[in-house]
């Protein structure tokens, strides 16, 4: 506190942030430094990689960064309640394997997908009733399960690819009911703005806010904390089934690899979209801008013949420098 | 006698918001003195003893030490001058060895090449520290293998020793804030031992509610109120009765708290509860009739807080039963009540009140997903913008809009935030936590004609509060609290307030504590 020669700051607001905070809280809250982000990576890559700006390789960049949006739509709403799910790499990979099995037993066709969600329902919510009752920190008990779900995947692979035969279930990913864009795209953005009104409209969304902004607060309002924090967890569950199903579906088999990139990507998607990992800023309609980056980071390098170890240290990088500018450090004192 | 002037504060002052917390004081401590600095809760006293060691600054004023300036900016480099602290909260760290916490951060005095611990040396040291102040352990046990009142008498050894016989700093000046609180009986004697042992080497500030002990112990004793020094005394010349009156004596203006609209409470019980017991509090029975304001008193450690808590179940009692308008009896659940019109709000406004990132409207409504969601959860974003503007109108929420962020607002404006709540569903028990804490003067009295106004509907409050003048003025009944314990019920009507001086007394631990023999 200063002196304030007022003798009564009654009733007026608190005094104004300066110039400096103004602009460190824009870069926080906006949402133009990662769209500039966008469009320049969209500029440098254009010039540098010829093959870049090109029908096809769009074709190509929005297949890959379906799967990944896919999979960050639940997901989003775990860190924005401020924990975390490392396992949706893993969860994807269960559920694309046990899809493939399911398929080979029995032509299901388009049914495979809802089999694919109610499997990811269901391991998201045992990670999620772990955390919430089991008062074990997310980031434990998801790097657990995603150990766990990896055998059990590798088990049911028996360690190789196995593929499917459906064309039915393959042309839910990659036929095109719209001319260039597999329809795997479309259930992205279909998928991704149900998921921003959810996060806007909806009670659900309301109480994923408020858990992240101050849990404290939100059990003395009385809200039922732990029940919703397994339902953000169930849904990422089930955001990672339909992935899972859908990049089976688009790959035509699932393999050992399958999601392996997915642990960071997510994260790196969500969080560089603009939602911070202490929760309750930001929101799922950010983390479309999020894998937008890192799709066309993960393409363009690529077509630049940028090396996968290079790539690997960019990318990382790049995730380290996004909380680094977007995290408020005044808050936190202990960092764990 | 004439002794060297050790520390001298001029004319210290500290505002939070509109609050003046430390007004004014100045307070001369000379070499070897024992001051006793005594107020009721709120008076400024943690304030003060934090300005001191640097925990917060002051906003203007001096302070001098050893006859030159002293300006810490933390805790540590107050330490390093001589001026250390006991807290009321444990700062030992448990899974440590006794003698590690002792010399803990001293660690460098006991090294080989800076980095390589002599761990005998420092035992050895440790042990000669504790057997000298008669604590009567071992400091190579772990320190949590030894009881809270024992490890209580352990921070306080550690804080008065430490100066002298590590730092090598003469005189220090040692803090004492609630020692005895704590302390049982026998570590009690040795914490008076120690501290008249230590008398012709240190200076010592001992803040406690025990007036017996504090004029026991103490050479002279300071009286704080409402941020100010109200009086400075000779110990020997002063009494208990003449403590308790400097200690309140307020001119309480029953305008400020509406006493005139106090309700006349109805037969009917709101809520009762039995026997509920639970952290900090056991075996407390309440009963709340409707229309009342039934007061809570009682000092830092009774216990009122937590038992506030446990009424309406934000942390579930061990043990107990309430029941809501003569219904079933139950465990108490904060379900439970939520659904059935008792509402609560908490005494930390930051940490459990509001989140200062959400809009007014959205902290408004975060215990009314039922009223502002559709069966299916679809929010209703605009009906909840319209009780929000009502709300802003109705209890006068100055410069706020629905969608104005709540850390924007000042702590009166952000309180009513917290009172609409509840306010925008039809709430028949408010259980209110300090509701007026950190709250200016005016938004203050604009709170307690809310409270008079939902009364007068047939609201019942509990106030549990810490602002003796409230408690007074604002409750039919008062119940204090000792220690965890329903120790009395005062009835308070318009006509026949209650004294401050009345409550203060029940409030104070009783006079039995007086040790003459310690005092030597």
């Amino acid at each position: 506190m200063r002196d304030d020669p007022t003798p009564e700051s009654y009733g007026t607001a608190l005094p104004q942030p300066t110039q400096v905070e103004r602009v460190s809280a824009a870069l926080r809250t906006g949402m133009w430094l990662p769209i500039g982000v966008v469009v320049l990576l969209f500029a440098v890559f254009s010039i540098a990689a010829p093959s870049f700006f090109s029908l096809r390789n769009a074709t190509g960049v929005l297949g890959q960064a379906s799967t990944l949006l896919l999979a960050c739509l639940g997901s989003s709403f775990v860190v924005l309640m401020g924990s975390i799910d490392l396992s949706v790499g893993a969860m994807v990979l269960l559920v694309g394997s046990a899809t493939v099995i399911a398929l080979n037993f029995g032509d299901l066709g388009v049914f495979a997908l809802a089999f694919a969600i109610l499997l990811g329902t269901g391991l998201g919510a045992i990670n999620g009733a772990i955390f919430a009752f089991g008062r074990i920190p997310s980031f434990v008990v998801t790097l657990g399960t995603l150990s766990v779900f990896t055998g059990a995947a590798w088990q049911l692979l028996e360690g190789r690819a196995l593929r499917f035969d459906s064309a039915v279930f393959e042309s839910l990913a990659i036929a095109q009911l719209i001319p260039r864009v597999p329809n795997i795209a479309l259930f992205a953005i279909v998928g991704w703005a149900i998921m921003a009104w959810v996060g806007a409209k909806t009670r659900f969304g309301r109480y994923m806010y408020a858990i992240g902004g101050g849990e404290a607060v939100a059990r003395t309002a009385g809200l039922p904390v732990r029940r919703y924090q397994v339902y953000a967890f169930a849904l990422s569950g089930a955001m990672a089934g339909l992935a899972g199903a859908l990049a089976t579906a688009r790959l035509g088999a699932a393999g050992p690899t399958l999601g392996q990139d997915l642990l960071l990507n997510t994260l790196a998607a969500i969080v560089v979209g603009g939602t911070s990992l202490a929760g309750g800023v930001g929101g799922v309609h950010r983390t479309l801008v999020g894998v937008l980056i890192i799709a066309l980071l993960d393409n363009g390098l690529n077509l630049m013949g940028v090396n996968q170890y290079t790539q690997m240290v960019i990318k990382g990088a790049v995730v380290v420098l996004a909380v680094l500018i977007s995290q408020d450090r005044g808050r936190q004192m202990i960092i764990k | 006698m004439q002794r060297a002037l050790k520390l001298a504060v001029h004319d210290i002052c500290k505002r939070y918001e509109s609050v003046n917390v430390v007004e004014s004081v100045s307070i001369a401590i000379e070499a070897g003195q024992v001051v006793g600095l005594i107020g009721e809760n709120g008076a400024g006293k943690s304030t003060l003893l934090n300005i001191l060691t640097g925990i917060v600054q002051a906003d203007s004023g001096e302070m001098v030490l050893d006859g030159k300036a002293f300006r810490p900016a933390n805790y540590a480099q107050a330490a390093s001058r001589g001026v250390s602290r006991v807290f009321q909260e444990q700062a030992l760290i448990p899974n440590l060895r006794i003698y590690e916490n002792l010399l803990l951060s001293h660690e460098a005095r006991f090294t080989h090449f800076g980095q390589i611990i002599q761990r005998r040396r420092m035992i050895e040291l440790a042990q000669d520290i504790a057997d000298k102040a008669e604590l009567g352990i071992d400091v190579r046990r772990q320190t949590s293998d030894y009881s809270f009142s024992k490890r209580q008498l352990l921070e306080i050894a550690r804080a008065c020793v430490v100066p002298v016989r590590i730092l090598g700093i003469a005189q220090p000046v040692i803090l004492l804030d609630e020692p005895t609180a704590s302390l049982d009986r026998a570590d009690e004697d040795t914490f008076f031992r120690l501290v008249a042992s230590m008398r012709h080497e240190a200076s010592f500030v001992f803040v406690s509610h025990r007036l017996s002990e504090v004029l026991t112990i103490s050479d002279a004793i300071v009286v704080m109120k409402d941020g100010r020094i109200v009086a400075r005394l000779e110990a020997r010349e002063a009494n208990e009765k003449q403590l308790h009156g400097l200690m309140v004596g307020r001119e309480r203006q029953a305008d400020y708290y509406h006493e005139s609209s106090q309700a006349v409470a109805g037969d009917q019980f709101a809520l009762q509860a039995r026997s509920l017991s639970g952290v900090g509090y056991r075996d407390v029975d309440i009963d709340l009739h409707k229309g009342e304001v039934l007061g809570v008193g009682g000092l830092l450690d009774s216990g009122k807080s937590e038992m506030g808590k446990g009424i309406v179940g934000v942390i579930p009692p061990w043990s107990g039963k309430v029941r809501l308008r003569q219904g079933d009896w139950h465990n108490p659940d904060m379900r439970h009540s939520l659904a059935n019109g008792v509402g609560y709000i908490p005494a930390e406004r930051l940490a459990e009140g509001i989140i200062p990132d959400f809009q007014m409207a959205w902290n408004m409504s975060l215990a009314s997903g039922d009223l502002f969601s559709s069966r299916l959860g679809i929010w209703n974003s605009r009906q909840e913008r319209d009780v929000a503007e009502r709300m802003i109108v109705d209890l006068n929420v100055r410069g706020a809009t629905p969608s104005s962020a709540c850390s924007k607002l000042s702590g009166g404006n952000q309180q009513k935030v917290v009172l609409a709540r509840w306010l925008c569903r039809s709430v028949s028990i408010l259980v209110l936590d300090n509701p007026t804490r950190g709250v200016d003067a005016g938004a203050k009295e604009e709170i307690y004609a809310i409270i008079r106004g939902l009364t007068a509907k047939g609201v019942s409050i509990v106030l549990i509060t810490d602002e003796l003048l409230e408690l007074i003025g604002m409750s039919n009944r008062i119940a204090i609290m000792q220690r965890g314990q329903v120790t009395a019920i005062v009835d308070a009507p318009p006509s026949a307030k209650p004294s401050e001086v009345e409550m203060i007394r029940l409030m104070l631990p009783t006079g039995d504590a007086i040790r003459p023999a310690s005092a030597a």
